[in-house]
C-alpha cells in the first residue's frame, strides 16, 4: 500500500506533464499546426518586407504581354460569345513571398506569407514565373501551405498545347515531372508546352505547366514523358495565388462526383 | 554552500527548466521550415526534431523517451499531413536512445551522439517509407504511384538527411544536455 502510495506520489507529477505535453501536441494537431505556422509568419516577417519585385521593364516582354492581354479579351468574347466557360479564374490574384519550405522530407510543400485574412482559402491554386506551382492545403489567418506540384502525390490531368493530346503529370520531387499519356501514340515532340486539361479537378484549365524533355515510347502500356517544370521551384521565391473552387470534393464516391458533376 | 546551492536549483528548476525544454522545441519546429545555406542537400534538411528526441533521451527512461516521440511526432504532422505519420520513427528513435544509454552502449561525447543520430535519421526515413509501402500495397488510392517511385525517393532522403542530421547534432544536442545535466532532479 505504501509502495503504491509512494510510487503515486514519485509519479504523479511526471505522468501529468506527460498527458499535458501529448495534449498539447493533440491540440495542436488538430489546429493543423496553426500556432506554429502563425508563429513562424510572425518571426519571418522581418526578413520578408517589401512589396513584389517589379517586372522586367522589358519592351519586347511588354509587347508580348500586352499581345497575351488583348488575345485573352478576345477568347473571353468568343467563349461568351459560345456560352463556353465565362470565368477564366484568373481574374483577382494574390502576390504572396514564399517564407518557409515543408516541415519533413516527403512532402514538397511551400508556406507563403498569405492567409484567410487577405482571402486566401482551401483549394486556391498558385502560380509562380512560368506556371503553375501548386494548390493551397492549409490556410491560417496569416499564413498558407502550398502542395507543390513537384510532389509525388500531385497528380495533374495535362494536355499538348499544340496537339491536344491527353495524359496527367505525376510529381518527382525535383524540377521534373512524368507525364503518361491516355492514347498509344500522342502527337508529342521534345520541346512542346504541357497546360493543365479540363479532366484536371483541382486546377482551371489552361494553365501552363512545363515542356517536354524527354519522351520515352516504349514504355508500357502507354508512352510516358518527361517534362521541365517551367517554374524554378527550388528558389522560388514570389507567388500569385489565384482564387479557384476545386470541381469537386476529390474524397466523395465516384456516384456522387457524376451526380455533382451532372445535376 | 552546497546546500544552499541545491536548494535554490531545486527552488529555480521548474519553471526554467520547462521554459528551455518547450523553447527549444518551439525553435526546432520552427527552424524546420527553413532551408538556410549549407542547411540542405538537393531539397532535403536536417532532422531537428530527431536530433531533440535524441538528446532528451540520452539518461532518460524509455518511457520519457516514448512520451517525446509522440508530441514531436504529433507536432511535426500538425506542419505536414497526418500521413504518413512521424509518431512511429520518432518513438522508435527515443526508445532506442533510452535502452542504448542504459545499457551503456552508447557514450554521452559528442562523435557517439553524431553517430547515433546518422543511425536514427536512416531508420525514421525507413519508418516513413515503410508506411508509405504499406499504403501502396493496400490502399486503393496510394499517394505514391509505385514502390520503386518510394524506396528511390528514400535513398536519396535518408543518406542527405543522415549526414546533416549527424553534421547539425552537436549544434543542439550540446547546449540541451548541459542545460539538463546542471538543472536535472535529484531524488
Amino acid at each position: 500500500m505504501l509502495d503504491l502510495r509512494r510510487w503515486r506520489d514519485k509519479n504523479e507529477l511526471k505522468s501529468g506533464l506527460a498527458l499535458l505535453a501529448v495534449g498539447t501536441a493533440i491540440g495542436v494537431y488538430q489546429t493543423n499546426g496553426a500556432p506554429i505556422n502563425e508563429a513562424f509568419q510572425f518571426l519571418a516577417k522581418p526578413f520578408h518586407l517589401g512589396s513584389p519585385p517589379e517586372q522586367l521593364e522589358n519592351a519586347y516582354i511588354l509587347d508580348l504581354q500586352q499581345r497575351v492581354v488583348e488575345l485573352e479579351n478576345q477568347n473571353q468574347r468568343l467563349r461568351e460569345l459560345i456560352d463556353y466557360e465565362k470565368n477564366s479564374g484568373l481574374d483577382v490574384t494574390t502576390p504572396a513571398a514564399v517564407i518557409g519550405r515543408s516541415a519533413d522530407n516527403w512532402w514538397q510543400q511551400l508556406t507563403v506569407n498569405k492567409g484567410s485574412n487577405d482571402g486566401v482559402k482551401e483549394g486556391d491554386f498558385v502560380t509562380g514565373p512560368g506556371g503553375l506551382v501548386g494548390r493551397i492545403t492549409s490556410v491560417t489567418p496569416n499564413s498558407a501551405r502550398v502542395l507543390l506540384l513537384s510532389d509525388p502525390s500531385s497528380q495533374v490531368g495535362a494536355k499538348i498545347s499544340r496537339t491536344r493530346s491527353m495524359g496527367y503529370i505525376r510529381g518527382e520531387a525535383g524540377s521534373q515531372a512524368t507525364m503518361q499519356f491516355f492514347e498509344k501514340f500522342p502527337d508529342a515532340k521534345v520541346g512542346d508546352v504541357i497546360v493543365t486539361s479540363s479532366f484536371s479537378r483541382l486546377f482551371p484549365q489552361g494553365v501552363p505547366i512545363g515542356r517536354i524533355a524527354e519522351i520515352d515510347s516504349d514504355k508500357s502500356p502507354a508512352p510516358e514523358a518527361t517534362i521541365q517544370l517551367s517554374v524554378p521551384v527550388s528558389n522560388l521565391e514570389w507567388v500569385d495565388i489565384h482564387p479557384y473552387t476545386p470541381k469537386r470534393d476529390v474524397d466523395a464516391a465516384p456516384a456522387q462526383i457524376v451526380t455533382d458533376d451532372n445535376p | 554552500m552546497a546546500s544552499y546551492r541545491s536548494r535554490r536549483s531545486s527552488n529555480t528548476l521548474p519553471i526554467w527548466n520547462w521554459v528551455v525544454t518547450i523553447g527549444s522545441v518551439l525553435l526546432c519546429l520552427l527552424i524546420l521550415p527553413v532551408r538556410l545555406p549549407g542547411m540542405d542537400i538537393v531539397g532535403v534538411g536536417p532532422n531537428w526534431l530527431l536530433i531533440w528526441v535524441v538528446a532528451w533521451s540520452i539518461g532518460r527512461t524509455s518511457w520519457e523517451g516514448v512520451i517525446a516521440g509522440i508530441t514531436l511526432g504529433l507536432l511535426q504532422d500538425s506542419l505536414t499531413a497526418p500521413f504518413p505519420s512521424h509518431i512511429l520513427g520518432l518513438t522508435i528513435a527515443g526508445i532506442l536512445t533510452a535502452r542504448l544509454h542504459q545499457r551503456r552502449v552508447l557514450q554521452e561525447d559528442l562523435i557517439s551522439v553524431a553517430l547515433l543520430v546518422f543511425g536514427l535519421a536512416i531508420i525514421v526515413e525507413t519508418a516513413m517509407a515503410l508506411q508509405l509501402t504499406a499504403q501502396q500495397m493496400f490502399s486503393e488510392d496510394p499517394l505514391h504511384v509505385s514502390l520503386g517511385s518510394i524506396w528511390l525517393y528514400h535513398q536519396r532522403v535518408a543518406l542527405s538527411s543522415a549526414i546533416l542530421s549527424s553534421l547539425w547534432a552537436p549544434v543542439l544536442y550540446y547546449p540541451l544536455k548541459r542545460w539538463w545535466d546542471k538543472y536535472r532532479v535529484r531524488d
